[in-house]
This record gives C-alpha cells, sequence and structure tokens, in this order.
C-alpha cells in the first residue's frame, strides 16, 4: 500500500514486541461473529496511473462551467479567484494541520482566523464575526437559532419567500423537531414589502430572515424591514451577498442584528456545491450566543502577542448538550481562502468587481429583454443576478438551445416557485463579457423570434 | 527564519495605493452605480480593507504557514482526529477543472461523471457501514450525527412512537449531546465500566419505552471495541430503540467489522479522518450517514440515483426530513474519499485498519512503562494514557508533557479527553507513520517525563509563543484588529 | 457576616438570611470560597435580571472558567429582588471578598421549607474535605 511505511520485517519486530502472534490476535476485542468472513465488496485498487486515468474520464463526462458560458447563480457563482488564493491554501502547514487546540503549534492557523474575523467585521460593519460556519444555509439555521436564545421567544420566526429557497429548507429541517412556527410572507413582487412583514411580526416572533441581495437578485427595502422587525422587538439577520458590498451599504449599517452568508465567492471554487463557509456575524451583544469557534487576541508568559482559541464555553466539548450549537469544525482551510482572497482584492479590487457585476447584469438584462421576447420578472433594482419571464411553456426550449451553444443560461425556477414556471434566475458575474452577453442575445432572438 | 514584519497582521501593513488585483475596463457600456441603485442602498466608501501588494500578501502567508506543525512536516498523534497522511494524488485530482469547476445547478446531463462518481461512493459508503442506504450531504460530522438523529426523528414520528431521550455514554464527544439537544431530544449518560465499557446494568436501568436513540462510539474514545455490542444493541432494540454508531474510529474496523452486521441502525463517517481527507487546520471535512432500510425514506433530500445508464439527482422523497444544506454537499471532499476508496480496494482498505491497529499497539507497548495506560495493554486504533501519576509525584500534568513534545518536534496528543480519564493523553498514531518514527516518539517521551519540572511547566521552549494566556484571552475578548490610537 | 455564621447548599452557595423591615425573609446569595478556588480563574459570569421568581434547586445563573461551566442553583424558593451586577465588569470581587462585595443575588423568600437542608458551617467543612479527598 503506498501510505503504509512499515515492512513486512518492521510488523513482525512489532509483534514481537507487544507480545503477539499475529495481527489478527490484536482484534481479539472484536467478537468473532461480528468479523467480516470476506473482503468487502468494493472495486479492486488502482495504481496511481490507473487512477489518473479514471478519474479523468469521469471528469472528461462533465462540462466544466469554464469550458462553457456560465449564467448560472443561486448562491454559488463563478466569479475570479486570484492565483495567489491557490497558492497559500496548497501550503501543506494550512492544509495538512487541524484545529488550532494548541496554540504553540498553531499560531499561522490563528492569526489567519483573526484576520478572517477582523475582514467580515469590517466588510460587514457588525461588531463580531465567528470563524467561520458549514455554508450560507447553515449559518442563516444557525442565526434564527441564535436569536431564538438571545429573544426567548421560541414559538415564531418569519421569513420571506425571496429568501433562497435552500436556506428555507435548512431552516425547516432545523426547527422541525423544535416547537418552533417558521411563517414565510409572500413577495409576488419579488421583494419583501416592508407593511406585510410588519403584519406578520408579532411579539412573539423572534427574528425576521431576509436576505439582500434577495434570491431573485432584487434589493431589499432593508432599513424599513429592520424597523419593522425591530418595533417588535424581533431581531434582524440578513443575509447578504459578500461580493455586494463592494458597492452596498454594510448590513451592520442598515440595523442588522445578525449577518450571514454564503461565503463562496471569496475565493472557492465552484466544487459542485461545495465546501464553502458559512459567514456568520453580529452585535457584541449576542457574542455568547455565537456557534462555532472564535479566535481571540492574548499574550503569552513573555508578554508577546499571540491568539488563541476563545469563549470556548459555548461549544459542544465543554457544554455538550447546552451549547450554542453542535458544530465542531469550522471551515478553516475555505475561511483561510476567503481571508487571502479580500487580502488580494483589497477595497478597489472588491469594489471594481462589484462594479463589474451590476453593470454587466444591467447591460444584459436590459439587452435580453429589449426585443420583448423575454421580460424582467419584477420590477425592483437588482444587482448581479435578476429573474427573466419566458413566453409560456418556452423555458425548456431557451435552455436546451443555449445549452446547445455551451451557455449554461440560468436556472428555471420551477422547481421552487410553481407560479414562476416560466421563469428564469440569471447571474452575471465580472467574468463575463460583452461578446458573451451579446451572444446570448442573439439565441435569444433565434429561439423565441 | 521567522519574518517578524512580514508576520505582522495584514491590517498593519496596509499602505494606501498598493494593488495586489487589477481589474478589467468594463466592457460594456454603462452608466455611474448612483444611477443604476437607489443612494440610500450604496455604501459611502469602499470596503475597509487592507491595501496590498501581491508579494505582501504572499509573504504574510508564507510567514504564518511556518508557524503551524502539520501531517506533512510532523508526526501529529492526536487522538480521536485520525491525522493520517493526505495523498497528493487526491489533491491534483479533485482540483480537475472537470471536477472542481462544476456548478451545483448544473443540468444532469453535463455532470454525468460527477453523479456516477457520487452514485458509486454511496454504494461504497454502504457496502463498509453494512447499511442500506447512504446520504452524502451532511457537512461533517457533527452535521452528520445531528441529520441521522433527524431522520430517527422522523422515523419515530411517522411510525407514531412518542420516544424522546438520546442515551449517550459518558465517555462520548461533546457533538453527541449537543447533536441531540438540537433534534430537540432530552439527554441521559450511560456510566461506564472501570474497564471503560457500557455500564450494561446502568444502560438497562436506563432503557424504557422513551428511549429514542443509544449513540455509542465503536471502537470507543478508549481505543476499546466494546466486545458486549451485540448485546447492547438487543438491548436497545428489545426496548425500541435505534443505535447510533458515530463512526469517528472507523479507522480501526474497516474491512474487519461492519457496523450494520454488528447492530447500528445509522451511523455517520468522518471521511476527513477515515478516508485522508485533509483537515484543513479545522474543515472542511464531510460527514455522510449510511442508515438501515426502514430509515431510508427519511434521508435528506437528493440522493444520487441510477436510472438505466442515466445518473440523477432524486428529489422525489416524501418523507425526507428535507435538506440539512445547501446544494449537494462538500463535495470536493468527497473526491477525494472516492479516490482514496479507489486506490486502496477491499485487500488496502482492510490493511488500513490492520496497521493502524498494529501501530497503535506497538506505540502502546512502549510508552506504558513512562505513561501508565489505565485501559489495558491491548487497544485498536489509539490508546490513553494518563499522567495522573507523574502530576501526583513530580507536578507535571499532561498539557506540560504535551506541550514539551513540540519541542521535540512532535505534535502533542489530545489532552484532558476522554473526561473520564485523569490527565489524559490520548495518542493515535494512524497506519501512516512507520516503526522507526513511533520509536523517536517513545523515546521522547521516555525522555521528558525524566526532565526537571520547571522545564516542563515552561515548555514549549522552541516555537514562537509559550503558553498563552487563555484566561486574558476570555476576559479581554479581543476577536478583531483595531487600529492603534494615536 | 463571616463564613461559620452562614448556610450552605451543597453546590457550593451561601446563603444569609436576614428580615427586612416589612418582616420579609431576605436571602442574601453567594458562593463559596471553596469552590471558586476550584473554578480556578474566573471569566464570565452570568446573572439574571431582578424580578425573576426562582424555585429551591433551580438554576439562575452560570460562572465560567476558560474550560468549564458551572450552574448556580438557588437555594431558596422566592423572587429575585436585587443583583449584584457590578460583579459582571469587576470579576475579581467575587474571588477577592466571596462573602462580601462577592454577593450575588438576594432573593425574598417565599417558601422556607428548602432552608432546613442547608448545610450549616461544619457539615459544609466536611463535605469539601470529602471532595478533596476524592480528587
Amino acid at each position: 500500500m503506498p501510505y503504509i511505511p512499515n515492512t513486512d520485517d518492521d510488523r513482525r519486530a512489532m509483534l514481537e514486541a507487544i507480545g503477539a502472534e499475529s495481527i489478527d490476535e490484536l482484534f481479539e476485542m472484536v467478537p468473532r461473529e461480528f468479523r467480516l468472513d470476506r473482503l468487502l465488496d468494493l472495486p479492486a485498487a488502482l495504481g496511481e496511473l490507473e487512477l489518473q486515468d479514471h478519474i479523468r474520464q469521469l471528469a472528461d463526462r462533465n462540462t466544466a462551467a469554464s469550458a462553457a458560458t456560465c449564467f448560472l447563480g443561486g448562491g454559488s457563482y463563478d466569479h475570479f479567484i486570484p492565483s495567489i488564493v491557490d497558492f497559500v491554501a496548497a501550503r501543506s502547514e494550512f492544509y495538512t494541520s487541524y484545529t488550532p487546540y494548541q496554540a504553540e503549534a498553531s499560531q499561522g492557523t490563528l492569526t489567519a482566523l483573526f484576520e478572517y474575523q477582523t475582514m467580515i467585521t469590517r466588510l460587514t460593519g457588525m461588531d463580531v464575526s465567528n470563524a467561520s460556519l458549514y455554508d450560507g444555509a447553515g449559518a442563516a439555521a444557525e442565526a434564527v437559532l441564535m436569536a431564538i436564545g438571545a429573544t426567548g421567544r421560541s414559538k415564531r420566526v418569519v421569513t420571506a419567500a425571496s429568501v433562497h429557497p435552500e436556506y428555507r429548507q435548512v431552516l425547516a429541517t432545523y426547527l422541525a423537531n423544535l416547537d418552533t412556527q417558521m411563517h414565510i410572507v409572500g413577495t409576488p413582487g419579488g421583494a419583501l414589502a416592508p407593511e406585510e412583514l410588519d403584519a406578520a411580526v408579532d411579539e412573539q416572533t423572534a427574528c425576521v430572515l431576509v436576505q439582500h441581495p434577495n434570491f431573485f437578485g432584487c434589493l431589499e427595502e432593508v432599513e424599513a424591514l429592520a424597523a419593522a422587525a425591530h418595533a417588535k422587538g424581533a431581531l434582524l439577520i440578513v443575509a447578504f451577498d459578500p461580493l455586494s458590498l463592494g458597492v452596498l451599504k454594510r448590513p451592520g449599517d442598515y440595523g442588522a442584528d445578525i449577518a450571514v452568508a454564503e461565503g463562496q465567492a471569496l475565493g472557492c471554487p465552484l466544487s459542485y456545491g461545495g465546501p464553502y463557509l458559512g459567514i456568520l456575524a453580529c452585535r457584541e451583544k449576542f457574542v455568547r450566543r455565537m456557534p462555532g469557534r472564535l479566535a481571540g487576541q492574548t499574550v503569552d508568559r513573555r508578554g508577546r502577542r499571540c491568539w488563541v482559541l476563545t469563549l470556548q464555553t459555548r461549544e459542544q466539548h465543554i457544554r455538550r448538550e447546552k451549547a450554542t450549537s453542535n458544530i465542531c469544525t469550522n471551515q478553516g482551510l475555505m475561511a483561510l481562502r476567503a481571508t487571502v482572497y479580500l487580502a488580494a482584492m483589497g477595497p478597489h479590487g472588491l469594489r471594481s468587481a462589484a462594479e463589474l457585476c451590476l453593470k454587466k447584469a444591467r447591460y444584459a438584462a436590459d439587452r435580453w429583454t429589449a426585443g420583448g421576447l423575454l421580460e424582467a420578472a419584477f420590477p425592483a433594482p437588482t444587482f448581479k443576478e435578476f429573474v427573466l419571464r419566458a413566453p409560456r411553456g418556452s423555458v425548456d426550449e431557451l435552455l436546451d438551445a443555449a445549452a446547445g451553444e455551451r451557455i449554461m443560461a440560468g436556472s428555471p425556477l420551477e422547481c421552487w416557485y410553481p407560479e414562476l414556471a416560466d421563469c428564469v434566475l440569471v447571474a452575471v458575474t465580472e467574468k463575463r463579457t460583452k461578446a458573451e452577453i451579446d451572444r446570448m442575445a442573439e439565441l435569444i432572438r433565434s429561439v423565441l423570434g | 527564519m521567522r519574518n517578524e514584519q512580514a508576520a505582522d497582521l495584514l491590517f498593519a501593513q496596509s499602505r494606501p495605493g498598493c494593488r495586489a488585483v487589477r481589474m478589467p475596463e468594463c466592457d460594456v457600456p454603462a452608466e455611474a452605480v448612483e444611477s443604476l441603485l437607489p443612494r440610500s442602498a450604496l455604501a459611502d466608501r469602499p470596503p475597509d480593507l487592507p491595501e496590498l501588494t501581491e508579494p505582501d500578501v504572499v509573504r504574510h502567508f508564507v510567514n504564518l504557514s511556518t508557524q503551524n506543525m502539520s501531517v506533512d512536516g510532523n508526526f501529529y498523534p492526536l487522538g480521536s482526529c485520525t491525522m493520517k497522511y493526505n495523498p497528493k494524488r487526491n489533491e491534483a485530482l479533485a482540483s480537475l477543472e472537470g471536477l472542481a469547476g462544476l456548478h451545483p445547478y448544473q443540468r444532469s446531463e453535463t455532470i454525468q461523471g460527477m453523479l456516477a462518481l457520487l452514485h458509486s461512493l454511496q454504494e461504497m459508503l454502504g457496502e463498509i457501514a453494512g447499511l442500506d442506504a447512504v446520504s452524502l450531504q451532511p457537512a461533517a460530522g457533527a452535521h452528520g450525527e445531528m441529520t441521522a438523529l433527524f431522520v430517527a426523528a422522523a422515523f419515530l414520528r411517522d411510525t407514531g412512537q412518542n420516544r424522546d431521550v438520546v442515551l449517550i455514554p459518558d465517555g462520548a464527544h461533546g457533538t453527541n449531546p449537543a447533536s441531540a439537544a438540537m433534534a430537540g431530544f432530552r439527554t441521559l449518560e450511560v456510566k461506564s465500566t472501570a474497564a471503560g465499557l457500557v455500564d450494561l446494568g446502568d444502560l438497562a436501568a436506563k432503557l424504557d419505552e422513551r428511549t429514542a436513540v443509544f449513540m455509542i462510539t465503536n471502537p470507543n474514545t478508549l481505543g476499546l471495541f466494546d466486545r458486549q455490542i451485540g448485546e447492547i444493541a438487543e438491548m436497545v432494540h428489545a426496548s425500541g430503540g435505534l443505535v447510533y454508531l458515530d463512526g469517528a474510529n472507523m479507522n480501526a474496523i474497516l474491512g474487519i467489522a461492519r457496523p450494520g452486521d454488528f447492530g447500528a441502525d445509522m451511523m455517520h463517517f468522518n471521511p476527513h479522518k477515515t478516508f485522508s481527507g485533509p483537515h484543513g487546520g479545522g474543515g472542511p471535512g464531510a460527514g455522510p450517514i449510511a442508515v438501515a432500510g426502514k430509515l431510508a425514506p427519511y434521508l435528506p433530500a437528493p440522493l444520487v440515483a441510477k436510472r438505466g445508464d442515466h445518473y440523477t439527482l432524486d428529489f422525489d422523497r416524501p418523507k425526507s426530513i428535507g435538506r440539512v444544506r445547501s446544494f449537494f454537499g462538500n463535495t470536493g471532499v468527497l473526491v477525494r474519499t472516492y479516490c482514496y476508496l479507489r486506490t486502496h480496494g477491499p485487500e488496502g482498505l482492510r490493511r488500513v485498519a490492520e496497521n493502524a491497529v498494529l501501530n497503535a499497539n506497538y506505540l502502546l507497548s512502549r510508552v506504558k512503562d513512562c505513561l501508565p495506560v489505565p485501559h489495558g495493554d491491548r487497544c485498536m486504533h489509539e490508546f490513553v494514557a494518563s499522567a495522573q501519576k507523574l502530576k501526583a509525584e513530580r507536578g507535571v500534568t499532561a498539557m506540560d508533557v504535551a506541550k514539551r513534545l513540540l519541542d521535540y518536534g512532535f505534535h502533542a496528543p489530545t489532552v484532558y479527553f476522554p473526561l473520564i480519564v485523569r490527565e489524559a493523553l490520548m495518542i493515535e498514531p494512524t497506519e501512516t507513520e512507520g516503526k522507526a518514527t513511533l520509536d523517536s516518539f517513545a523515546e521522547a517521551l521516555q525522555r521528558i517525563v525524566a526532565e526537571d519540572a520547571g522545564l516542563l511547566h515552561d515548555a514549549p521552549h522552541t516555537t514562537a509563543v509559550c503558553r498563552p494566556d487563555e484566561v486574558r484571552a476570555a476576559r479581554q475578548s479581543i476577536l478583531k484588529w483595531t487600529a492603534p490610537s494615536m | 457576616m463571616t463564613p461559620e455564621e452562614l448556610l450552605y447548599r451543597k453546590t457550593h452557595e451561601w446563603v444569609a438570611v436576614e428580615t427586612d423591615a416589612t418582616g420579609a425573609k431576605i436571602a442574601t446569595v453567594g458562593i463559596s470560597a471553596f469552590a471558586l478556588e476550584a473554578l480556578t480563574d474566573l471569566v464570565y459570569i452570568d446573572l439574571p435580571e431582578a424580578g425573576r421568581k426562582v424555585s429551591a434547586g433551580e438554576p439562575f445563573g452560570e460562572v465560567e472558567s476558560v474550560k468549564a461551566v458551572s450552574d448556580l442553583y438557588s437555594p431558596v424558593a422566592g423572587e429575585i429582588i436585587e443583583v449584584n451586577s457590578a460583579l459582571t465588569d469587576q470579576l475579581e470581587g467575587l474571588s477577592e471578598d466571596p462573602y462580601g462585595k462577592g454577593w450575588l443575588v438576594k432573593i425574598r423568600i417565599s417558601d422556607e421549607a428548602a432552608l432546613s437542608e442547608l448545610l450549616d458551617y461544619a457539615a459544609y467543612q466536611k463535605q469539601c474535605q470529602e471532595e478533596m479527598a476524592d480528587d
């Protein structure tokens, strides 16, 4: 076996030192009746050359987004990734280490996590960030559980149809065994009407979870939504797009109590859905309700500044069934990627990327709806995504034709919103070019015209 | 040598005007941002991030990296974490554009290779578990535990059983009770015997018509396989409960014994441990779960299904608990798992377990004379030594020993866990270390226990920092950098 | 009051009972010096708000060290009428003067039954010695 250094001679010497006749004897604790008397029924071992061939053949049966023109979004985006992100994340010292429990042997990881937390607080305008969670949906669900604990209101949480359907599904699963009702406010206009939110929130509501820009790409009237939530003593949880903060106001500036996000846009490859990272940041007063790890600054015995995992009494390994969450790992390597990404992009790079997304998305929306063959489904202003409505029954035809031209034109919304059966969600990132957008416009004309 | 300047925080290194990235000019006709979006929604300045050049960023992180110990650089016998070698071929193959470059909402005909891989992985994990159905969706081991408990709760509800208690042995990982609480269960602790196994009398006393699930880690956190497992499973099943197997320690029994065969109804895998996925400084991992047939309808959606020659995502699962994660899951980790399993095959996996157990027993035989191992001379993949005697006689604690090991170039074992052993040092060598490494580790321990107590209290001596003040960290709660005031 | 004059719960809370001007019995509650030493360096204390009603044996707060959390249990039933919120920022006060400045809450007792289950100083000392021997 390629990764087992001991030779037969080593094994003999080791058995002798142990005082055992055979390796089989070492498994004496496992009752005979439960020992497998056959080999596992698995495919035979492959050498590296064969494995490379096999995996390449599998990979060749897929079409990478980069081998096509990708207008897919919905929480995972084809954004630019600077080369140094891969370079740093491929350092053995980072990717083959573990949780920094021994602070002296992990100052590299701890410093990077502290920098990550700082960058996220600055990006969001929130007071505190944890060291990351699994993904955006999980971060949203954890934020809701935090809000229930912080407000002591366990009966009701309110969210909106304009929040990512998969986030709502995850939240529903997390709440299914608790005594909490999830109320969803409809968003037929593409964004949440503050007066409808106001009507849905009562004095028993722990929190309101909204997304901004929302799943349809539309901006929400976040300041009014914050006011509606706060008027009843409910917390406002905002799921944001980190890249949008290159141009948009920060969650901390418009009244969010907890801000969560899917962090994939910050330097993580598409990777068929993961691994990504969940961002969670909050106001100072909720820090002891936070799930997940936190790196904190301190000094060592000689007064040198350094970092440790801190406020661990919140966590499962100490508080067990009373912990703020069962989460044990964070997404350390993905948080490192996000940190390197933000360091490389800097204030101006992030702003440029956000502006390019906004401008190209607006150009695409204008261009594709210009001939009247498609129309924008919602009137609200959008950032990098938008929803297009096609003539009845023509969505599949359009997407099929685009696929034939190696264009991943968008996600049909029918599986989540039956009333939007003729609609497609489209994302335009800074990587898309005018030529690609124009080519799609041509295709629309030729298919629907 | 450490470069203090480059290792300083990025924010302190920021200089106005520095750039690492230049984005292209906008190639579409567009109005200014202020006329595209309402002013009230816009930030009034660029994000508050440091301004740096590419060499600044690279030098900073390379310097930080040198302050980490890692599996590639050091023996890392961190008990319970299975810090085995991370194969480089898996990294290279998982990064292929045809795998890492797939968007989660691509149409199924453009991802047939990926779905074939994931479908095969579902089947392989089911075979290793000896269970009927597998979900790859959970993002980590603890997430898998919680998902399986959601599945159990849905099954109990659907079959009209009002059971709300989860029983957990006192040696269990903290994730077990925390996951049970998140799934809405109450928890009760089951005692261990002096020999470190489940106390059957205590278990019998606590099993009743309220029992939903008994969660057991087997091999357990002392590195012992609980040979009573057949009887335990019978007792739990007779009372109408389900048996959950925490798969944290599957490395010891790959191809030797299958949880489904010894009575488990459900389990999770830790691919980042058992199947060599890199730990990444604390994630990403993954937490696939395997369950018995009667629980399969409740697994999260989607699963990968094969229809003729075509692979699809099966969302049509009316009894499913729903989703626990967006998109498919931590696919990149799962691809590495697949590569690992295909590299080993059935014989290779069995040899992994055999060598992990051999290494642990050999190291135990070399360590026990200087640090007693309270639970016997034989173990599975890991063992727990105790520094209690050392503490009583010389005032040297498990933490002192752990810190001093860093000076010898070894990562420390897990200390103070499990809670049922005083001054615990939990040591797991894994199969990817050779006899020579184990010998030098044992020799280092022998030297350390004889060293001057003062020297040990002040260890480590060779690292950039020594014994950070955790009390101060917790009291001050400095969780982000702030600019020094002028 | 001196430690010798106080009553103790097995979970290491001390109690001093006084009668106020209206004749109501008021229990002042704190943590014993023995427990504070065992908890080592405290980093956080979570205290309830005044007005909360508690039953005897019910947790009313928590103290945390770096690696441990301990519940604080109410030795009596009643209403919490005063909280020593200065402690939150001045944790040192707790270990410096556990029986004076380190008091936690005052409870207006509604049911005196639980008082009879509390230990006197001698019995509490004996319990502490047994715990030390176990360790």
